[in-house]
Protein backbone atom coordinates (compact mmCIF):
# COMPACT_ATOMS: atom_id res chain seq x y z
CA UNK A 1 0.00 0.00 0.00
CA UNK A 2 2.71 2.41 0.89
CA UNK A 3 4.06 1.92 -2.74
CA UNK A 4 0.82 3.62 -4.41
CA UNK A 5 0.88 6.53 -1.76
CA UNK A 6 4.49 7.13 -2.61
CA UNK A 7 3.92 6.68 -6.24
CA UNK A 8 0.95 9.34 -5.59
CA UNK A 9 3.35 11.82 -3.69
CA UNK A 10 5.76 11.43 -6.32
CA UNK A 11 3.06 11.94 -9.75
CA UNK A 12 1.82 15.27 -7.76
CA UNK A 13 5.48 16.97 -7.78
CA UNK A 14 5.83 15.49 -10.86
CA UNK A 15 3.12 17.38 -12.36
CA UNK A 16 4.61 20.38 -11.13
CA UNK A 17 6.93 19.96 -13.18
CA UNK A 18 10.07 19.56 -10.68
CA UNK A 19 12.39 16.36 -9.89
CA UNK A 20 9.40 13.84 -9.42
CA UNK A 21 11.91 11.03 -9.90
CA UNK A 22 14.50 12.09 -7.15
CA UNK A 23 10.97 12.20 -4.51
CA UNK A 24 10.57 8.42 -5.64
CA UNK A 25 13.71 7.06 -5.62
CA UNK A 26 14.26 8.98 -1.86
CA UNK A 27 10.89 7.70 -0.48
CA UNK A 28 11.29 3.76 -2.11
CA UNK A 29 15.19 3.48 -0.65
CA UNK A 30 14.50 5.53 3.04
CA UNK A 31 11.18 4.79 3.76
CA UNK A 32 10.27 1.51 2.77
CA UNK A 33 14.06 0.41 2.39
CA UNK A 34 13.98 -0.51 -0.72
CA UNK A 35 17.89 -1.15 -2.81
CA UNK A 36 19.59 1.96 -4.73
CA UNK A 37 19.62 -0.05 -7.59
CA UNK A 38 15.83 -1.46 -7.86
CA UNK A 39 14.97 2.27 -6.79
CA UNK A 40 15.97 3.23 -9.65
CA UNK A 41 14.95 0.97 -11.93
CA UNK A 42 11.54 1.40 -10.54
CA UNK A 43 11.57 5.13 -11.43
CA UNK A 44 12.92 4.49 -15.28
CA UNK A 45 9.66 2.30 -15.56
CA UNK A 46 7.44 4.94 -13.69
CA UNK A 47 8.84 7.82 -16.11
CA UNK A 48 7.70 5.95 -19.19
CA UNK A 49 4.13 6.38 -19.32
CA UNK A 50 4.04 9.72 -17.75
CA UNK A 51 6.57 11.04 -20.16
CA UNK A 52 4.70 9.60 -23.28
CA UNK A 53 1.38 11.46 -21.96
CA UNK A 54 3.36 14.92 -21.67
CA UNK A 55 5.39 14.23 -24.95
CA UNK A 56 1.71 13.95 -26.54
CA UNK A 57 0.59 17.31 -24.88
CA UNK A 58 3.70 19.03 -26.08
CA UNK A 59 3.79 17.75 -29.69
CA UNK A 60 0.13 18.94 -29.65
CA UNK A 61 1.00 22.50 -28.31
CA UNK A 62 3.97 22.49 -30.85
CA UNK A 63 6.62 22.69 -27.56
CA UNK A 64 9.09 20.62 -28.85
CA UNK A 65 12.26 21.59 -31.60
CA UNK A 66 12.22 18.63 -33.40
CA UNK A 67 15.96 18.42 -34.95
CA UNK A 68 16.89 19.67 -31.45
CA UNK A 69 15.35 16.29 -29.92
CA UNK A 70 16.22 13.69 -32.16
CA UNK A 71 20.26 15.45 -31.99
CA UNK A 72 20.37 15.38 -28.50
CA UNK A 73 18.57 11.80 -28.36
CA UNK A 74 21.29 10.31 -30.06
CA UNK A 75 23.85 11.16 -27.94
CA UNK A 76 21.90 10.63 -25.08
CA UNK A 77 21.09 7.20 -25.80
CA UNK A 78 25.13 6.74 -26.30
CA UNK A 79 25.49 8.24 -22.83
CA UNK A 80 23.07 6.16 -21.59
CA UNK A 81 24.34 3.07 -22.22
CA UNK A 82 27.73 4.33 -20.44
CA UNK A 83 25.61 5.40 -17.44
CA UNK A 84 22.99 2.58 -16.79
CA UNK A 85 26.41 0.13 -17.36
CA UNK A 86 28.38 2.31 -14.90
CA UNK A 87 25.43 2.22 -12.50
CA UNK A 88 24.68 -1.78 -12.61
CA UNK A 89 28.18 -2.97 -11.83
CA UNK A 90 29.11 -0.16 -9.00
CA UNK A 91 28.45 -0.87 -5.68
CA UNK A 92 25.33 0.63 -4.11
CA UNK A 93 27.03 2.47 -1.29
CA UNK A 94 29.11 4.19 -4.12
CA UNK A 95 26.07 5.05 -6.36
CA UNK A 96 24.20 6.39 -3.22
CA UNK A 97 27.17 8.87 -2.76
CA UNK A 98 27.77 9.85 -6.38
CA UNK A 99 23.61 10.58 -6.26
CA UNK A 100 23.96 12.65 -2.89
CA UNK A 101 26.76 14.67 -4.76
CA UNK A 102 24.51 15.18 -8.52
CA UNK A 103 21.63 16.26 -6.15
CA UNK A 104 24.14 19.18 -4.25
CA UNK A 105 25.15 20.33 -7.39
CA UNK A 106 21.51 20.78 -8.58
CA UNK A 107 20.59 22.34 -5.19
CA UNK A 108 23.65 24.99 -5.84
CA UNK A 109 22.21 25.73 -9.08
CA UNK A 110 18.79 26.04 -7.99
CA UNK A 111 19.84 28.49 -5.42
CA UNK A 112 21.92 30.64 -7.56
CA UNK A 113 18.41 30.64 -10.05
CA UNK A 114 16.66 31.28 -6.72
CA UNK A 115 18.54 34.62 -6.37
CA UNK A 116 18.20 35.76 -9.79
CA UNK A 117 14.68 35.43 -9.76
CA UNK A 118 15.29 38.04 -6.59
CA UNK A 119 17.44 40.57 -7.93
CA UNK A 120 15.21 41.07 -11.43
CA UNK A 121 12.19 41.64 -9.08
CA UNK A 122 14.87 44.35 -7.80
CA UNK A 123 15.69 45.82 -10.63
CA UNK A 124 12.07 45.90 -11.77
CA UNK A 125 10.89 47.12 -8.46
CA UNK A 126 13.90 49.86 -8.69
CA UNK A 127 12.29 51.12 -12.07
CA UNK A 128 9.08 51.97 -10.96
CA UNK A 129 10.12 53.73 -8.69
CA UNK A 130 11.83 55.76 -10.95
CA UNK B 1 27.73 20.89 -32.92
CA UNK B 2 30.06 20.07 -29.99
CA UNK B 3 28.34 21.56 -27.67
CA UNK B 4 25.40 20.11 -28.70
CA UNK B 5 27.06 16.41 -28.17
CA UNK B 6 28.33 16.89 -25.34
CA UNK B 7 24.89 17.92 -23.71
CA UNK B 8 22.96 15.16 -25.05
CA UNK B 9 26.20 12.37 -24.17
CA UNK B 10 26.10 13.73 -20.40
CA UNK B 11 22.98 14.06 -19.62
CA UNK B 12 22.51 10.32 -20.97
CA UNK B 13 25.05 9.25 -18.34
CA UNK B 14 23.50 11.21 -15.84
CA UNK B 15 19.96 9.17 -16.83
CA UNK B 16 22.05 6.33 -16.82
CA UNK B 17 23.84 6.30 -13.62
CA UNK B 18 20.83 7.45 -11.36
CA UNK B 19 17.58 7.45 -13.78
CA UNK B 20 16.75 10.90 -13.02
CA UNK B 21 18.40 14.23 -13.37
CA UNK B 22 18.34 14.01 -17.30
CA UNK B 23 15.92 17.07 -17.72
CA UNK B 24 17.80 18.97 -14.64
CA UNK B 25 21.01 19.09 -17.11
CA UNK B 26 19.11 19.37 -20.43
CA UNK B 27 16.43 22.20 -19.11
CA UNK B 28 19.04 24.91 -18.11
CA UNK B 29 21.92 23.86 -20.97
CA UNK B 30 19.06 23.84 -23.49
CA UNK B 31 18.16 27.40 -21.75
CA UNK B 32 21.42 29.01 -20.93
CA UNK B 33 23.69 27.17 -23.87
CA UNK B 34 21.49 27.09 -26.68
CA UNK B 35 19.47 30.51 -26.54
CA UNK B 36 15.97 27.71 -26.36
CA UNK B 37 12.59 29.72 -24.63
CA UNK B 38 11.82 27.89 -21.38
CA UNK B 39 8.52 26.21 -22.33
CA UNK B 40 10.21 24.68 -25.28
CA UNK B 41 13.73 23.56 -23.41
CA UNK B 42 10.79 21.83 -21.85
CA UNK B 43 9.05 20.12 -23.52
CA UNK B 44 11.92 18.81 -26.36
CA UNK B 45 13.74 17.85 -22.81
CA UNK B 46 10.99 15.42 -22.24
CA UNK B 47 11.27 14.10 -25.62
CA UNK B 48 14.61 13.79 -25.58
CA UNK B 49 14.89 11.87 -21.95
CA UNK B 50 12.46 9.26 -22.85
CA UNK B 51 14.74 7.46 -25.70
CA UNK B 52 17.10 7.41 -22.66
CA UNK B 53 15.09 5.81 -20.25
CA UNK B 54 14.33 3.25 -22.40
CA UNK B 55 17.86 2.65 -23.47
CA UNK B 56 18.51 2.46 -19.53
CA UNK B 57 15.31 0.24 -18.71
CA UNK B 58 17.05 -2.09 -21.11
CA UNK B 59 20.52 -2.65 -18.80
CA UNK B 60 18.73 -2.13 -15.48
CA UNK B 61 16.32 -5.26 -16.48
CA UNK B 62 19.37 -7.22 -18.02
CA UNK B 63 21.12 -6.70 -14.62
CA UNK B 64 17.73 -7.58 -12.74
CA UNK B 65 16.72 -4.59 -10.69
CA UNK B 66 13.60 -4.25 -11.79
CA UNK B 67 10.57 -5.15 -9.19
CA UNK B 68 7.34 -5.20 -11.26
CA UNK B 69 4.96 -5.33 -7.99
CA UNK B 70 6.88 -2.16 -6.89
CA UNK B 71 7.01 -0.20 -10.16
CA UNK B 72 3.03 -1.48 -10.63
CA UNK B 73 2.31 0.05 -7.51
CA UNK B 74 4.25 3.02 -7.90
CA UNK B 75 2.51 3.46 -11.19
CA UNK B 76 -0.95 3.28 -10.23
CA UNK B 77 -0.24 6.19 -7.49
CA UNK B 78 1.38 8.28 -10.23
CA UNK B 79 -1.02 8.61 -12.53
CA UNK B 80 -3.50 9.52 -9.93
CA UNK B 81 -0.77 11.79 -8.77
CA UNK B 82 0.39 13.40 -12.09
CA UNK B 83 -3.51 14.16 -12.68
CA UNK B 84 -3.38 16.48 -9.54
CA UNK B 85 -0.04 18.15 -9.76
CA UNK B 86 -0.84 19.46 -12.93
CA UNK B 87 -3.77 21.08 -11.69
CA UNK B 88 -2.04 22.27 -8.81
CA UNK B 89 0.52 23.73 -10.48
CA UNK B 90 -1.27 26.66 -12.19
CA UNK B 91 -2.23 27.63 -8.42
CA UNK B 92 1.14 27.50 -6.72
CA UNK B 93 3.75 30.07 -6.97
CA UNK B 94 6.92 29.56 -8.83
CA UNK B 95 9.46 30.74 -6.42
CA UNK B 96 7.53 28.88 -3.39
CA UNK B 97 8.36 25.41 -5.11
CA UNK B 98 11.22 25.98 -6.17
CA UNK B 99 12.50 27.09 -2.53
CA UNK B 100 10.96 23.72 -1.43
CA UNK B 101 12.46 21.61 -3.66
CA UNK B 102 16.22 23.05 -3.10
CA UNK B 103 15.44 22.70 0.45
CA UNK B 104 14.44 18.84 -0.09
CA UNK B 105 17.23 18.06 -2.88
CA UNK B 106 19.92 19.59 0.34
CA UNK B 107 17.88 17.11 2.54
CA UNK B 108 17.91 14.08 0.40
CA UNK B 109 21.79 14.91 -0.93
CA UNK B 110 23.17 15.48 2.84
CA UNK B 111 21.19 11.55 3.82
CA UNK B 112 22.86 10.19 0.62
CA UNK B 113 26.35 11.34 1.54
CA UNK B 114 26.14 10.30 4.93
Amino acid sequence: MSEILIGLVSGIVSGTGMGGGTILIFLLSFLIGIEQHIAQATNLIFFIPTSIVAIIVNLKNKNIDMKLALFISIFGILGAIIGANISIHIDVGILKKCFGVFLATIAIHEIYSIFKIYIKQYKSNKKKRK
Amino acid sequence: MIKKMIIGLLAGVVSGLFSTGGGMILVPAFIYLLDVDDTKARGTSIFCILPMVITSSFFYYKGNFIDWRVAGLCAIGGAIGGYIGAKLLKKLPEKILKIVFTVFLIYVSYKMIT
